[in-house]
């Protein structure tokens, strides 16, 4: 009996192993830059090596400046390294001009010359509105810059700026009219190239291989990369979606250690992806913005859906380099981007405000859709919520805990097999009721509708798609079989508009059935993911409709997976309804559809920390509406983990639990009673400030600026807050500083500006421009409101956002040094597209000279629609004023109303030391003002 | 036809409320001003527990009058009373408005239960109070629905006292049946406790007895081997020439070979054997948890149990010559299996491997099972089931029908472990190598059962005990000494009487232990879980049987595959529920376990189970042992109050 032991020991150890932590990133699935050819290529280049001159340059009939790229022909052609292409041809460079000092630039080929296959351009990105604001260019001047042999030539941009084209070495930039100084360049270290289509040569081998996959590459080497400056610039940012920090590290150059990839830019879904990495996520948005002490802010955009790959080299990169075109005493950050394929098309944004750079970054792409304010509320979801008895047993202990929510999710185990738009007939046997009798109390629901659909022919969906031809091909241009959870999938091709409509048409009442109109959707593996594919999506030489490669647009895939939703939740509604739609992939214009989250995250304190230059990152990338698994989706958070995920998840603009199936369940009342106590009282906070996330969210819709903001873009000028992304901004009223560590004991805030904050707990102000150390309080993180602003709040707490609807206002006036404060608030109907015809209520508050103002913020003739609202405001607290006074007269009524001492928030019963204007009952829709006396 | 309906109702209601919100005017204030003319003292009170009117007593005398909020940090006044204003951070003075977030309105549902409802509920246009009292602002008429919902949870109540009526009998009986019982099997352990005491003592006797004749056996045996010996090789000397050196090789083969049979023998029949028994379970208590070692020990020295355990017969029973190949083979057996258990991905066990095995293995996988594998990292179905997946799709067209995680895991695991046993035509090998995987529990519930019927194999008589001491006093009597060459049939008698005793010994020392093992449980303050003792409550949950065994474990099981949720661990929640831990390891989760909750009912039955957690199950058992006296006291109160409490008219609001 010797040997049993032996397999006893064997199965224990066995046992031993398994643990969650064995399962990790799975870094060798993915290439690195060295596996990707174009980057290995590109990312080996020396500065200089562009040997490309603008000639032939003039103005064209439609108002640009057009040139050619040639080579420059070779006098001394001693470097044997960069050998000259004999078959290349010019390409065509455009540069247009548009409103609000935004400069496109485009070089592709000329299709003049026959190139063996039309580039792809991305559609349905760029706003037709946006197009209309192009500005025709009249003239041009010529003129010399430093010892240039050739010329240079100069258009005028909107504003104080030009744009300027050097001939030769090949260079673009922007720069300020009048000193000179430059703002943003392309090409300015000369490493740009383009590799231009052509025919395949006997004995070229243009496959690729990478693991078990093979990708045929039929059309051979497209890349294209180039550097990108720029000037003026102490940090850098956007270009989502990794996890990492707000302000970028460089990838490339001395002293870089750990971050030697570059920021790549692949729809992946990656399982369970590590913090602190430039790998590539669910979305990708190409675009930087820059932002220094000295100048501001610029932003470059490279409207391309192709792999891409980002480098932000350190000061000092290209060091003893002699071949760079630029004037050595500018500070500035170099970054090269390189893509695999499409075309440069290529924005500049000037700013010179962070928030310039937004807008005018959102004036391409589209400015974020306003949401439905329920969706702006707390929504609790799960991996999975299993049957109706489970969602109604959920439902109820909300309400029997006192804890508001407005949306119930339900992940892909509600469907038949995973065939989306289907219910599984005995978990969910009465899916209509069950939405309703939520409906009933206000809420709403949420089901998952994913790409890939269940190969299946008695599915109506797949006989539809496969009948009509629209799934995506594969290489060999059958239907493209891949493996997701439906098991063996294929995947609708949703760059065609047709497909989109139809897609559209499977939300109706009619085609989805069990659906009612409290339901919404969330549409995730939208990357596309792809279980057997190539770094688990789809295989590049995949096929969609007009004959374009996989390649070309994978990042764009996700984008017209929720564009077709989202499309189909307005055709659902006769365009009356706004829709919600979550997605987990992205790209420019994903703001004008719906909310993103970032995917799925894990349950640790690292996680939770990330998860804000996440978001302020997608919020500076036009993408205000995100937000991360509060929790963690993978593993248990531990209770002090989730209490603290839901004190900075309340000020996530959207505000969603979720969690893996395999982990315990952790519906907020299931950690005692101190924690379910401390976890509603954070939800109640997000309801408590509704009224005022609304209006930010109207805000952003109007301008592009971000619901959460980096502490730089309230503070532009001020260094310290440049590399701080453990706090931001709500609006511009709001500083939340998260807690990322286990029991801390103290917190550490950095309070920007010259004005003090105060306390949004205990009220007490603190000084601004320095770092304050806190007790870390467990029943809040540290949020303050900033001297000198208004926020309103609706302080009484309801199931769910929708009881909230007549509830009176309180206002928070916290004066600045000069008893001065300012505040707006926005409200329409909270669901339907009247507001675009005027159909809102936009009131600013000003306070001055003890004076309480409400005037009417919406422009004149802003549509024929009116909204209005018996909601009135029914407390009025003022933080800074002394000496007390006793009462407050409200014109126009003349009326006398009491002024006395009440806490800063009713529900904490905090000592009432806070001068309260009591029951004012002015409506909040009416001119009015309250002056103390 | 019914569901466009709702929908149209939810729209008209939607509509209603949109137009309500537009057209009228603060609401609040405005109804609140209205009512106050017409009922003061009925705004006032609004919202307020009869426990609590006189708190408020002193407001009600004068407008101008002022009390202090209840915890006493602020003063209001009568109209500040009900004003939909907070003043008071305790919302004293706001009982029946929304104004004070940590209010409770109290509604008094007159023909039902009085309740009292978070402020967050009041006005907010749903209606909560059967009597419609929590909205009163007219943004919605909620109708009185008391007497209706009242006689609905009156007849409800009913029902549950009658059953508790009935259950009460039940338990009383249940706890006296219980008491008996373990008086009696308390009496028996202490009697059954002497006897071993002097059955030992004889045993020991006749051991040391049967050791002297084997020692003068042995010196006998000796003696001739040695006279053999030289006989052998006077002929062998003679013979020499003649004789070719197989036949010496066959012969001294022949010898080696009688001597370990010897050797073995004597270990068998010797205490040694039981030592060697001993270490086995000693083993098998090592490699499962506390339960699967339980069964064992439940086993051990039984016999009758032993019997029913395959590894045992073969071990107590097996000659040398069995012996030997045995361990060949289950040897070469396990590191096959190892080599499986690497190579082919775990069999239930690996997922840490999982990694490894998918980064040497997933280049050479088919799209089908790469795709397969990926997703498992999502779902946690296990690897063996892909690795079966991969198998099945290599030799046949896999269905893709979907099927429960757990469905296929544990399929798939039935099916590996088939495919082995075909792989090895060895049946008896196989069977042994399960049961030391721990993974059979089905097998641990025959000899579970069997104690509480193993009663009857204990000979009942007194006498038996008296006739083996007087056999054995015979037996020393007749041979007082012993003396060389060995009286063979007197050593036959003490060898067979020597087997006989220390069997009963051993028998006698089984039904102690079992005895002990049962009654060191904790059957709950009156013993009302007595009977629970050696039963298992069963319920069938789709495709799964769900199997409760109190005291013992409790497991799941789909076809032929079990499940272990856990094992028992102990009552909680003073002895309103059950708690059994440890089962089976979940991927990526905690160990199995189950909770069962415990409801008064007539018969013990399992009502539901769930599992509301990944591998947490939640089930419900109905039991007369929960219907206790006090809670049906308890329940015939609240009727006689919901009786008293019908209102007066039905149409109040």
């Amino acid at each position: 009996m010797k040997k049993s032991p032996n397999l006893i020991f064997h199965i224990l150890f066995l046992l031993l192993l398994i643990s969650p932590s064995v399962f990790s990133w799975k870094k060798d699935e993915f290439r690195n830059c060295n596996q990707t050819p174009f980057c290995k290529r590109a990312r080996s280049r020396k500065p200089g090596s562009c040997n490309l001159i603008a000639t032939e340059v003039s103005i064209s009939d439609d108002g640009d400046l057009i040139a050619k790229l040639i080579p420059k022909t070779q006098e001394n052609n001693e470097s044997q390294d960069a050998p000259v292409e004999v078959d290349s041809k010019p390409l065509l460079l455009t540069v247009s001009v548009y409103q609000d000092g935004i400069l496109r630039l485009k070089i592709d080929e000329e299709q003049s010359l026959n190139p063996p296959k039309k580039r792809f351009e991305v559609p349905d990105v760029i706003l037709d509105e946006f197009l209309s604001k192009k500005l025709y260019l009249q003239r041009l001047s010529e003129e010399k810059i430093d010892n240039d042999l050739g010329f240079s030539s100069v258009v005028y941009l909107d504003g104080d700026y030009e744009g300027v084209l050097r001939h030769d070495p090949f260079e673009v930039f922007v720069r300020e009219r009048g000193n000179g100084k430059r703002v943003l360049s392309i090409n300015s270290n000369g490493l740009f190239d383009f590799e231009q289509l052509r025919e395949k040569k006997e004995g070229d081998d243009w496959e690729e291989r990478f693991r078990s996959h093979t990708d045929t590459r039929p059309y051979g080497p497209q890349s294209i990369s180039f550097d990108v400056s720029f000037f003026g610039a102490d940090i850098v940012s956007g270009i989502p979606e990794h996890a990492t920090s707000l302000a970028l590290k460089p990838t490339s150059g001395p002293g870089v250690d750990g971050f030697s990839e570059p920021y790549r830019l692949f729809n992946l879904d990656v399982f369970e992806y590590i913090d602190e990495s430039p790998f590539g996520l669910y979305g990708s948005i190409p675009f930087m913005i820059s932002h220094g002490k000295a100048r501001g802010s610029s932003g470059f955009f490279w409207l391309n859906a192709a792999e891409m790959q980002i480098d932000v080299f350190g000061t000092g990169w290209n060091a003893g380099q002699d071949k760079i075109m630029m004037p050595v005493d500018e500070k500035r950050i170099d970054t090269l981007w390189m893509s695999e394929a499409g075309v440069v098309d290529a924005f500049f944004f000037v700013g010179p405000g962070p928030k310039d750079v937004i807008r005018q970054y959102t004036s391409v792409t589209g400015r974020p859709a306003m949401p439905q304010l329920f969706s702006t509320a707390y929504h609790q979801c799960r991996w999975n919520y299993r049957d109706e008895e489970d969602v109604f047993d959920v439902d109820s202990k909300f309400d029997e805990h006192d804890i508001p929510y407005d949306v119930l999710w339900l992940d892909i185990d509600h469907t038949d097999g995973r065939r989306y738009f289907t219910w599984d007939k005995v978990l969910f046997p009465n899916p209509e009721e069950m939405q309703n009798k939520l409906a009933a109390k206000g809420r709403h629901m949420v089901t998952i509708v994913d790409p890939h659909i269940k190969r299946d022919d008695n599915y109506y969906i797949h006989k539809e798609a496969s009948d009509n031809g629209y799934y995506i091909k594969d290489a060999s241009n059958r239907d493209f079989d891949g493996w997701c959870w439906s098991g063996s999938s294929s995947y609708t091709d949703m760059v065609n508009p047709h497909i989109r409509s139809w897609w559209a048409d499977k939300f109706s009442y009619g085609n989805y059935v069990g659906s009612t109109p409290s339901l919404y959707v969330w549409n995730d593996m939208n990357e596309p993911s792809v279980f057997n594919g190539p770094e688990l999506t789809m295989p590049r030489d995949a096929l969609h409709f007009g004959g374009i490669e996989h390649r070309e647009l994978h990042n764009v895939y996700g984008y017209y997976f929720h564009m077709a939703t989202s499309n189909g939740l307005v055709k659902r509604g006769n365009g009356k309804d706004r829709p919600f739609v979550l997605s987990r992939a992205f790209f420019p214009g994903t703001q004008r559809y719906g909310a993103v989250w970032t995917g799925d995250n894990t349950a640790e304190w690292e996680h939770l920390r990330v998860s804000v230059p996440m978001l302020l990152t997608l919020g500076l990338t036009g993408i205000s509406f995100s937000g991360a698994d509060v929790g963690g989706f993978f593993g248990n958070p531990e209770p002090d983990l989730l209490v603290r995920w839901y004190q900075l998840g309340a000020y996530y603009p959207f505000f969603r639990a979720h969690a893996h199936q395999d982990t315990k369940r952790r519906e907020p009342w299931l950690f005692g009673e101190r924690n379910t106590e401390l976890i509603r009282e954070a939800i109640h906070t997000r309801y408590m400030f509704l009224p005022y996330f609304y209006t930010l969210f109207r805000e952003a819709n109007m301008t592009g600026t971000p619901v959460i903001r980096p502490l730089w873009m309230e503070f532009p000028a001020e260094e310290e807050t440049f590399s701080n992304d453990e706090a931001f901004m709500v609006g511009n009223s709001l500083l939340v500083q998260g807690v990322y560590t286990q029991r801390a004991k103290h917190v550490s805030v950095y309070l920007p500006g010259e004005q003090s904050w105060y306390d949004l707990r205990s009220g007490a102000a603190y000084k601004g421009g320095k770092r304050h150390k806190f007790e870390a309080l467990e029943d809040s993180v540290p949020a303050f409101q900033r001297a000198g602003t208004i926020i309103p709040r609706k302080d009484r707490f309801r199931r769910s956002s929708t009881q909230m609807g007549t509830d009176p206002y309180t206002l928070v006036i916290a004066l600045n040094s000069s008893k001065e404060a300012e505040g707006e608030l926005y409200i329409d109907d909270g669901k339907s597209f009247e507001f675009e015809n005027g159909a809102y209520i936009h009131r600013h508050f000003k306070f001055s000279n003890g004076k309480l103002t409400s005037s009417n913020a919406a422009p004149s003739g802003a549509g024929g629609n009116r909204f209005s609202t018996d909601c009135t405001v029914e407390r009025i607290i003022l933080l800074g004023l002394s000496p007390a006074p006793k009462s407050a007269l409200i014109e126009p009524a003349n009326q006398k109303v009491g002024v006395q001492l009440g806490p800063l928030t009713i529900r904490h019963g905090n000592s009432p030391s806070f001068l309260t204007i009591r029951r004012p009952n002015v409506r909040i829709e009416d001119d009015w003002t309250i002056k103390i006396l | 036809m019914n569901k466009k309906k709702k929908i149209g109702g939810l729209r008209r209601l939607f509509e209603i409320s949109i137009v309500i919100i537009i057209g009228c005017i603060c609401a609040i204030t405005r109804s609140a001003a209205a009512a106050a003319a017409k009922d003061d003292q009925f705004l006032l009170l609004l919202g307020v527990s009869p426990q609590d009117e006189d708190y408020y007593k002193g407001l009600l005398s004068s407008p101008s009058s002022t009390i202090k909020c209840k915890d006493g940090s602020f003063k209001f006044s009568t109209s500040q009373l009900n004003d939909d204003f907070c003043d008071c951070p305790d919302a004293s003075d706001e009982p029946g408005t929304s104004a004070c977030p940590n209010g409770k309105f109290y509604c008094k549902n007159a023909g039902h239960i009085p309740f009292s409802l978070y402020s967050s509920r009041v006005n907010d246009g749903i209606c909560d109070c059967c009597d419609g009292s929590d909205e009163y602002d007219g943004k919605v008429k909620c109708p009185n629905t008391c007497w209706e919902a009242g006689k609905v949870a009156r007849e409800r109540l009913k029902t549950k006292i009658a059953t508790y009526q009935q259950g009460v009998t039940v338990r009383n009986r249940l706890v006296e049946q219980a008491k008996l019982a373990i008086a009696k099997e308390e009496a028996e352990l202490s009697k059954l406790k002497n006897e071993e005491k002097i059955l030992k003592g004889l045993v020991e006797q006749l051991q040391e007895r049967k050791e002297q004749i084997e020692k003068a056996e042995e010196k006998e045996r000796l003696q001739k081997e040695k006279e053999d010996k030289e006989r052998k090789e006077a002929e062998e000397a003679n013979l020499k020439e003649k004789q070719n050196g197989e036949q010496v090789e066959s012969s001294e083969a022949d010898a080696l070979k009688n001597d370990i049979h010897d050797k073995i023998g004597e270990q068998v029949e010797s205490s040694e054997a039981d030592a060697l028994k001993n270490d086995i379970h000693d083993k098998i208590g090592l490699l499962g948890d506390s339960s699967s070692s339980q069964d064992v020990m439940d086993g051990h020295g039984d016999s009758e149990s032993e019997a029913q355990h395959g590894e045992f017969d073969v071990k107590e029973e097996s000659p040398i010559g069995d012996v030997k190949p045995l361990q060949e083979d289950s040897l070469l057996h396990a590191t096959e299996k190892e080599e499986q258990l690497t190579v082919d991905g775990q069999p239930g066990l690996d997922t840490g491997n999982q990694a490894e095995v998918e980064e040497d293995n997933s280049e050479s996988l088919s799209k089908e099972e790469l795709g397969r594998l990926v997703a498992s990292r999502w779902t946690g179905e296990k690897t063996e089931q892909q690795t079966e997946e991969v198998s099945s799709t290599k030799d046949k067209n896999h269905g893709t029908e979907e099927e429960d995680a757990y469905g296929e895991e544990y399929s798939s695991y039935d099916s590996e472990e088939d495919d082995h046993r075909y792989d090895n035509d060895d049946g008896d090998n196989e069977d042994q190598m399960d049961d030391f995987g721990g993974e059979d529990h089905d097998d641990s519930s025959p000899s579970y059962k069997s104690e509480t019927d193993d009663e009857p194999d204990l000979p009942a008589e007194p006498s038996w005990l008296e006739k083996i001491q007087k056999s054995v006093r015979r037996i020393f009597q007749a041979v007082t000494f012993f003396q060389t060459p060995v009286d063979k049939s007197e050593a036959a008698r003490v060898r067979k009487e020597y087997d006989e005793s220390s069997a009963k010994l051993s028998k006698l020392q089984s039904r102690i232990s079992s005895l002990k093992q049962k009654l060191k449980h904790d059957f709950g303050p009156e013993k009302e879980f007595y009977s629970f003792y050696g039963q298992c409550f069963e319920n069938k949950q789709n495709k799964y049987v769900y199997k409760i065994c109190p005291f013992k474990q409790a497991s799941q099981v789909e076809g032929h595959s079990t499940t272990r949720l856990g094992s028992w661990e102990k009552f909680e929640d003073s002895y309103k529920v059950m708690q059994f831990l440890n089962g089976d390891k979940c991927w990526n989760g905690p160990d199995r376990s189950l909770k069962v909750k415990l409801r008064c009912g007539l018969n013990n039955e399992v009502t539901d189970v769930d599992e509301p957690s990944r591998c947490e199950y939640m089930a419900l058992v109905s039991t007369p042992a929960l219907c206790v006296e006090e809670k049906l006291k308890e329940l015939q109160d609240k009727l006689d109050m919901m009786n008293k409490e019908q209102p007066t008219s039905h149409d109040e609001l």
